[in-house]
């Protein structure tokens, strides 16, 4: 059932019986004091007429009458001082009677006593009050006087009173209920919204959002919403880029691959199918052997890259700044020198804590795109300053749309993929990698056509570990 | 008189190998290793019946090299590690007339070469093995100036090795290849074929059994 069928009908139902007792109750109320003023005033007047009657029996002696004279006066008396609605016993025998009603057999035992007693009887769909009391007259002979009164209309305006009560309560009802539905229609509305933008949401529109137009509880269940969903939104499209990287990467992989493997197949079936010079044969065995150590290379560095390197295999060491430059100089020397780049060193830092042989490489891995993205005559800067190592060419540069890509192993920015200079594509990948050994990072800032520096930012408390090793 | 073939394609040792096997095969071979050499070898010396282009190159890459290629009426193959069919749809609805995908075998490579040529007309119409001339145009085998009489399947199979000079080919291949992929005969028939042909070429020397793999005719 939906909520808000469930919400009217309840508030139905509490509206129908709050409304039905308390009613009731007031109707009941107003029965019994109505009766209660009835009876009570009867009782009055009663008091007062029996007082009255009960003299005038008592100052005459009755004896003295014949029977019919006694009757006649008797009647007079109660025509005089009660009513219609009395009748009169005297001993046990009705000797007067004004009202319309007869005295049932078996009756005329009641009211012994000078108390009055009363009660209402049903008859016929009438209410009719009856009342008696004994006269103190003192003779000795037993009167009684009895008040008999239809109270009909009493209960007759009682159920009219029921009746309207019934239509009021019956159309306050309708119109509560019919309220309350369209109060609950429209509280929930947004309720809606949100169901249909969930739904929608779930059947892939990640950028559904619901709309907010009010601050109450409701609003705020879809401030949260918008916000989860922006969340999900955003972590769907991470997770996407993610496994679009991860795709690439092995997309780059396999072509890496492939690329020795043709030259490795290639080369070992022309040696079993071809006839071809003793010369050409050795030259096909370099050529695989040669293929042999790229694909080691390449696994070993895709080993160092997915994080298979062993970390105790790490040995850092305080080594002197200046001398790990030399080496790597002495290093790319001849490299550059057929390039036709001038290398310019500058050192103004002292010692660091580093493993030198991957600090080399890492380098040596800057330098080489540093290389490649120089042209001759050009010159490239190796600086250290600090906690700082600066990689600095007046190369190609990288367009900005692209510096953030070319961390990710296998990317090149040249998208020919060239070997020329037997880079894998995994420079920087693995320059990052190194760096985070270290617990340092990788800052590059380049422009396009203007060239490229790279710097490997180390901790800055590394200053203090130069300090202990003095 | 040999079909030139131009080869483009940036990895030293891939380059080396197409062009040692289709040198040796008996093509005449010119490596440039990226697109705007390939681009300025053809204008300067279109002349090329082939070309085998790799799709990723420095510079101009292979399909901005096709239009080119097409202008000068080069048929062209393409020869790349990119293996996915978007790449090979595109390759071929460029123009190209084959798309081979790295890693190749060396074998499939030259079989395709030839089958390019034959069918855009460009293979040249005598081969000369030793002393022996074959027509293609023709269909006649010369020794010595005179015709040698051949059954159609020895004239295919001889026309299979001679045009892979020094390439072995297996028994099955031969099959395969001369006599046709339903063909199910034993490999002995092929035996009997060369036995056929080196008695009538006197090609004892010439058409030698490699252990193990096959036949290959030398010069």
């Amino acid at each position: 059932m939906k909520l808000w069928v469930k919400i009217s009908l309840l508030m139905g139902v509490i509206l129908f019986l709050a409304m039905g007792i308390f009613g009731g109750g007031i109707i009941y109320q107003t029965l019994e004091y109505n009766r209660n003023q009835m009876v009570e005033s009867s009782q009055e007047q009663m008091k007062v007429n029996a007082a009255v009657l009960a003299k005038e029996i008592g100052d005459r002696s009755m004896e003295q009458f014949g029977d019919t004279t006694q009757r006649s006066y008797l009647t007079y008396l109660v025509q005089k001082y009660g009513g219609r609605d009395y009748m009169l016993l005297k001993d046990g025998e009705v000797v007067a009677n004004q009202t319309s009603y007869r005295l049932l057999p078996g009756q005329e035992g009641r009211w012994q006593t000078t108390e009055i007693e009363y009660e209402i009887q049903k008859t016929g769909g009438r209410y009719i009050l009856v009342m008696g009391q004994r006269l103190g007259t003192g003779s000795r002979d037993h009167y009684k006087l009895v008040l008999v009164k239809e109270i009909t209309s009493l209960y007759e305006e009682l159920f009219k009173q029921v009746g309207i009560f019934l239509i009021l309560y019956l159309v306050v009802i309708f119109f509560a209920v019919d309220i309350t539905f369209w109060l609950v229609r429209m509280v929930l509305k947004p309720m809606r919204e949100l169901e249909e933008t969930a739904m929608a949401i779930s059947e892939g529109d990640l950028s559904r959002r619901i709309r907010i137009r009010r601050n109450d509880e409701v609003g705020k269940v879809s401030v949260a919403f918008n916000q989860m969903a922006d969340r999900v939104e955003y972590q769907m499209a991470q997770l996407e880029d993610v496994s679009e990287r991860r795709l690439q990467l092995l997309g780059s992989l396999t072509h890496e691959l492939k690329t020795p493997m043709t030259s490795i197949i290639g080369y070992s079936d022309t040696l079993l199918h071809v006839k071809i010079s003793k010369e050409q044969e050795k030259k096909a065995l370099e050529h695989i052997n040669s293929e042999c150590r790229r694909l080691e290379r390449l696994s070993g560095k895709l080993m160092f890259l997915i994080g298979l390197y062993d970390e105790n295999r790490v040995l850092k060491e305080v080594y002197p700044v200046e001398k790990l430059l030399k080496g790597v100089e002495a290093m790319e020397r001849y490299h550059m020198a057929q390039a036709g780049i001038t290398l310019e060193i500058s050192c103004k830092a002292d010692t660091l804590l580093m493993d030198v042989d991957l600090m080399e490489s890492l380098l040596i891995n800057l330098l080489d795109n540093a290389i490649k993205a120089s042209g001759k005559g050009d010159r490239i800067l190796l600086l250290a300053e600090k906690n700082r190592i600066c990689v600095k060419d007046y190369g190609k540069g990288i367009p900005k749309s692209e510096i953030s890509k070319v961390t990710e192993a296998f990317y090149m920015v040249d998208k020919s993929r060239s070997r020329k200079n037997g880079s894998l594509g995994m420079g920087l990948a693995l320059c990052q990698k190194i760096a985070a050994l270290h617990d340092a990072y990788l800052e590059i800032t380049s422009e396009l056509g203007k060239g490229t520096e790279i710097t490997v930012v180390f901790p800055p408390q590394q200053e203090g570990q130069k300090e202990e090793s003095l | 008189m040999k079909n030139r073939i131009l080869v483009v394609e940036d990895d030293t040792a891939i380059s080396e190998l197409i062009c040692m096997n289709l040198t040796v095969a008996g093509y005449e071979v010119k490596a440039v290793f990226d697109g705007d050499e390939a681009e300025k070898a053809v204008r300067t010396q279109g002349d090329f019946d082939l070309a085998l282009l790799d799709i990723m190159l420095p510079g101009k890459d292979g399909f901005e090299l096709m239009e080119l290629m097409q202008k000068k009426k080069i048929p062209v193959i393409y020869l790349t590690a990119k293996g996915d069919v978007g790449s090979k749809i595109r390759g071929l609805r460029s123009g190209a007339e084959d798309y081979i995908v790295k890693p190749f075998e060396v074998l499939e490579l030259l079989v395709r070469v030839e089958k390019v040529l034959e069918r855009t007309g460009r293979q040249i119409s005598r081969i000369n093995v030793a002393d022996v001339e074959i027509n293609l145009t023709e269909h006649v085998v010369l020794k010595n100036g005179e015709e040698i009489s051949l059954k159609p399947l020895e004239y295919d199979l001889l026309v299979l090795l001679a045009k892979n000079k020094n390439v072995a080919f297996s028994r099955e291949q031969l099959l395969s290849d001369v006599w046709g992929s339903d063909y199910l005969g034993e490999t002995r028939t092929v035996d009997v074929h060369i036995g056929q042909l080196r008695k009538k070429l006197g090609f004892s020397e010439v058409i030698k059994t490699i252990p193990k793999i096959g036949y290959r005719l030398e010069d």
